[in-house]
């Protein structure tokens, strides 16, 4: 066993940790959830020259070929920043989707734009129920000769407004079972049809309702194999669910950060607010929330690395960082008191960032039915 | 990073549960589950020399005292294997006792008490808690005055749980009357068998014992006293780092024949497994079992590094043992009314082993360090907080 990161995970992390601390303070990070796009252009190419779109992507296709720790590696940093703009939602929802799904002829016409940075993607999959299951998937794509026209609602997807390409799910079929009939298409964002509309959401993060009338997608659009996407999506939703555990180590790592040095100084009653037993616990347990749902992050990376099955952990995985991060950060708000409520305080993006990260690709109660399942319960 | 067993590791785990199979009689299984310590009856002492005469009981240990000189992970690794075969590997001697002898202990020492620990011939009991100092052991009065080539002791220690059945007294003493506090204290080996022992039982709400041991005139040899006089707090608490690890997989045997009863026990047509709230619960079991594990090899792996694991085993102890008690409340629940139904009873489920250690688990957040004095831990050594 080994819990250390290698060298060259190290190193990953150290150069992430410099460059996000000058490109990205919170001052920054508070003007992007105002602002229209939502990260500067600037960032974007310095981050691609740095290679991280490319880092997962096979150097076949001009990336860097990295593993998926590494990648859990640089998502904790940028959780740690609280890093805006569409990294997630090119490199790890787009990448993983098209490294898993697409056609040789797909994978060399887009990966090396994906891992350049050239072109921002992301993905649609939850609709008006806002399901991740099959059972929320209803909106039906048409085989119409050569290609197929969609037409419905996606919801909650992140990027949108500036993606390039979006991959999106759509029933081809009606078989009565809900986890059959679902098929992939990468979507021209200007497609004719496609309706963008931004969703106002409580971390500032870009979020989209999509409304497809009538588009059309060439039929060599369609990622895999028709009627066969549920098996492939179910493997995306955990590694997007571990890689969204990853960004929230960083999180909980910033939060430790802003609440020991103030309650430190912090007194009250003539000694410092940190000397209390109160707070002592307080501080233990979040730090117990971090080590444990950091440890399980990172064997579940690793298992997805090494190829071993990483099902029930990827599902134990997001349902403990889930709780836990949430967790965490409340008991950060009883150390710091009144001042973590304002929001010029640090804190606050991370409140929010812990709620958003919870509730993306399954919450705890989700992923535990999730382990249940695997129990064979 | 890398969360798996080496092949030498996996290799000794095998031959470890060929040994289980072999060698755990149904007799040394139950003498054990009635009993509570392993060596607390004939086929539990019987089993655990021929244990360690694989130098498994101390794997990690040099090996001219006995040991394998392996790893900390393979001492934990063996330990976790043995729990989940239902076979409690708690050991004073081996696991306390003897690390404090081998970083403290003069040579004499070493040669007069190792080699007998590692072949699992003689077994300590633990002696530090008095009436008076329960988390406060800098409050121990137990005296013991210096005459010479030997001590005379006198005074009362009280929750020292196996002292009925071990061979020797790990005891904590006040040598220097005059010092207060944490100066003063000495550590000794005191055979339990001394003139002048009385040892009274204490029966706990699981109904298993522990004991009063008082102290009058009793007699012991200089040679016995452990490194040096008036560092017994410092060796003490040394040796209390030694203790905090937890496998928890004795409990996690326990969460597995809930599961099983969950899947099996029909109600309204349909099986409890099915119910949506017990799935939910059952499932965070699982999780926090995992992630026990996880805080459990990581200390192994401080101690292979070179590294002394301070606040992460104080974490590891508060999780495994709240834990512990999450899993036999849970069960609680799920057998509902039949939870309390003790072994034997008519109706009862699971043969009352939900009942038993719903009981035994309240303990586990106690002893040892109780789940606050670990939490201060964390917070002073592991983030730095200013004392209370």
């Amino acid at each position: 066993m080994d819990y250390d990161l290698s060298e060259e995970q190290k190193l990953i992390k150290d150069t992430a940790h410099k460059f996000l601390a000058k490109a990205c303070p919170s001052e920054y990070v508070r003007e992007m959830a105002e602002d229209k796009k939502g990260f500067t252009q600037e960032i974007w190419d310095e981050m691609a020259d740095m290679g991280w779109m490319s880092l997962l992507i096979p150097e076949e296709y001009g990336g860097f070929g990295g593993k998926f720790l590494d990648l859990a590696v640089l998502l904790s940093e940028m959780g740690y920043y609280r890093l805006p703009g569409p990294f997630f939602s090119t490199a790890v929802l787009g990448g993983l989707t098209l490294m898993q799904a697409a056609n040789d002829a797909q994978k060399a016409e887009f990966l090396p734009d994906l891992a350049s940075g050239k072109r921002i993607f992301t993905l649609a999959w939850t609709e008006t129920d806002g399901l991740y299951t099959p059972e929320g998937l209803k909106m039906p794509a048409r085989q119409r000769g050569d290609e197929y026209v969609l037409s419905g609602t996606k919801l909650f997807v992140p990027d949108a407004h500036v993606a390039d390409l979006i991959i999106c799910v759509a029933r081809t079929e009606e078989t009565g079972n809900p986890a059959e009939g679902l098929s992939l298409f990468l979507v021209d964002a200007t497609a004719a049809g496609l309706s963008v509309n931004e969703l106002d959401t409580m971390a500032g993060d870009k979020q989209h309702e999509l409304i497809f009338n009538q588009v059309v997608v060439p039929g060599d659009r369609l990622m895999g194999r028709q009627g066969n996407a549920w098996q492939i999506m179910k493997k995306i939703l955990l590694m997007a669910a571990v890689a969204k555990c990853a960004e929230m180590i960083g999180g909980g790592e910033r939060v430790m950060e802003l609440v020991l040095p103030w309650i430190k100084e912090r007194v009250q009653f003539g000694r410092p607010v940190g000397s209390f037993q109160a707070v002592h616990h307080h501080c233990a347990n979040m730090l117990t929330y971090l080590d444990t749902f950091k440890y399980l992050t990172y064997q579940t990376a690793w298992r997805i690395s090494e190829g071993l099955a990483f099902e029930k952990d990827a599902a134990m995985c997001k349902a403990w960082a889930s709780d836990s991060y949430r967790k965490l950060v409340a008991l950060g708000h009883q150390a710091i008191g009144g001042i973590g409520f304002m929001e010029e305080h640090d804190l606050q993006l991370y409140f929010k960032h812990a709620k958003t990260s919870e509730l993306m690709f399954g919450d705890a109660d989700f992923h535990r039915e999730l382990v249940a399942c695997e129990m064979g319960l | 990073m890398d969360f798996q067993f080496s092949p030498e590791i996996e290799q000794v785990l095998k031959e470890v549960r060929a040994f289980i199979k072999a060698e755990a009689t149904q007799e040394m299984l139950e003498e054990t589950y009635e009993l509570g310590p392993l060596y607390g009856g004939p086929e539990g002492r019987k089993f655990i020399q021929k244990f360690a005469a694989r130098g498994w009981l101390t794997p990690n240990w040099p090996r001219e005292y006995g040991g394998l000189e392996s790893s900390a992970m393979l001492s934990f690794a063996i330990k976790e294997e043995m729990y989940l075969a239902k076979i409690h590997m708690s050991f004073v001697a081996a696991a306390m006792a003897g690390p404090t002898i081998m970083h403290f202990g003069s040579e004499e020492m070493k040669k007069e008490w190792l080699p007998p620990i590692a072949r699992g011939e003689i077994e300590f009991a633990l002696g530090y808690t008095e009436p008076q100092a329960g988390s406060d052991l800098s409050a121990i009065r137990l005296r013991g005055d210096d005459k010479g080539d030997h001590f005379v002791l006198n005074g009362q220690k009280t929750f020292n749980t196996t002292t009925h059945v071990a061979d020797y007294h790990w005891l904590a003493v006040r040598t220097d009357p005059e010092s207060k506090r944490h100066k003063g204290l000495s550590m000794m080996i005191v055979d339990l068998k001394s003139p002048g022992i009385t040892i009274r039982p204490l029966i706990t709400l699981a109904g298993w014992r522990t004991n009063e041991v008082y102290y009058d005139d009793v007699v012991v040899p200089k040679k016995n006293l452990v490194g040096e006089a008036g560092k017994g707090f410092y060796y003490l608490m040394a040796a209390l780092d030694f203790e905090r690890m937890f496998p928890l997989a004795a409990y996690a045997t326990i969460f597995n024949d809930i599961v099983q009863y969950a899947k099996e026990t029909f109600v309204n047509g349909q099986p409890l497994s099915k119910n949506p709230l017990i799935r939910q619960k059952l499932a965070e079991m699982e999780i926090e079992i995992e992630v026990n594990k996880l805080l459990y090899y990581n200390l192994a792996y401080m101690i292979d590094k070179g590294q002394i694991p301070n606040y992460q085993a104080s974490m590891q102890k508060v999780f495994a043992t709240e834990v512990a008690q999450r899993i036999m409340n849970t069960g609680m629940e799920i057998l509902g009314l039949f939870g309390q139904l003790k072994k034997g009873s008519k109706r009862a489920a699971l043969a009352g082993k939900i009942e038993r250690h719903y009981r035994s688990s309240v303990v586990e957040t106690i002893y040892a360090g109780t789940s606050e004095i670990q939490r201060n831990i964390i917070a002073l050594r592991g983030l730095g907080l200013p004392a209370s």
